[in-house]
């Protein structure tokens, strides 16, 4: 993912990032820094094909938790487990309606 | 915008939403612990001893299980706002959730019951319900917190 525009499916990131908001992300910053906690990020889980969008709330090593800034109705690491660093595609940079 | 740009789909799944919250499985988890502390200062024979310490280890993560999903998917910003002390209480007793796994300390135990009743009592607050504290029917004798 060089720089992707995304269109966001659900409620999980609300009220930061609202359902059928698209947003810009990209790989690059990554290319040079770690991802760190509160980069919200796109990312896959468990060998899913699906693309998430989610916050990035601990790190241990290479390891990242996420999770939706919606807690309360979210499904995310706290449901799948932390995700590995390849796991992380790119950096939301952007959001636009 | 940016209509150059390749454009992908990304999930932010919720999760079910059941409202069905209960702080009663973190005060029987925290009673089975004190129990199983209680019980492991009469017994002597290993295989005793090493189911005893198995259900211990059980109970005290099933509390810190049951208090991570009060913390993350029940209590709200405004909770926490109202009541102030209760994400120290929240954090204090998953520390002894994990202490009382790693040793056979009923201060620990008891401590840890405590902070659940606490936790329970801000439960029901937030559910317009007034709490009491009860003598529990179980052989701890200690308090559980219902509501009136």
């Amino acid at each position: 993912m060089f720089l992707s525009r995304i269109t966001v499916v659900g409620h999980s990131m609300e009220p930061t990032i609202l359902e059928n908001q698209k947003v810009l992300a990209t790989s690059v910053p990554y290319f040079f820094i770690e991802p760190k906690v509160g980069d919200i990020v796109v990312c896959k889980a468990n060998n899913s094909k699906k693309l998430y969008i989610k916050r990035i709330k601990k790190m241990q090593g290479r390891n990242f938790f996420v999770e939706g800034d919606n807690k309360k109705d979210s499904f995310d690491s706290r449901k799948f487990g932390s995700i590995k660093r390849k796991e992380i595609l790119g950096k939301v940079i952007w959001t636009y309606s | 915008m940016f209509n150059f740009l390749p454009e992908q789909i990304a999930y932010a799944h919720c999760d079910i939403p059941c409202g069905i919250y209960d702080p009663n499985a973190a005060q029987q988890g925290a009673h089975t612990v004190i129990r199983m502390t209680q019980l492991l200062g009469e017994k002597t024979s290993p295989h005793d001893i090493a189911r005893l310490t198995h259900v211990k280890e059980e109970h005290g993560e099933r509390v810190e299980d049951e208090l991570g999903t009060l913390e993350n998917d029940y209590f709200k910003d405004e909770h926490y706002q109202e009541f102030k002390e209760l994400k120290e209480l929240i954090a204090a007793a998953v520390k002894l959730s994990v202490k009382v796994r790693q040793t056979v300390d009923m201060e620990s135990a008891e401590e840890l019951l405590e902070k659940v009743l606490q936790i329970s009592e801000i439960f029901y607050k937030t559910k317009k319900l007034e709490p009491v504290r009860v003598k529990s029917p179980y052989p701890t004798e200690r308090e559980i917190v219902v509501y009136k």
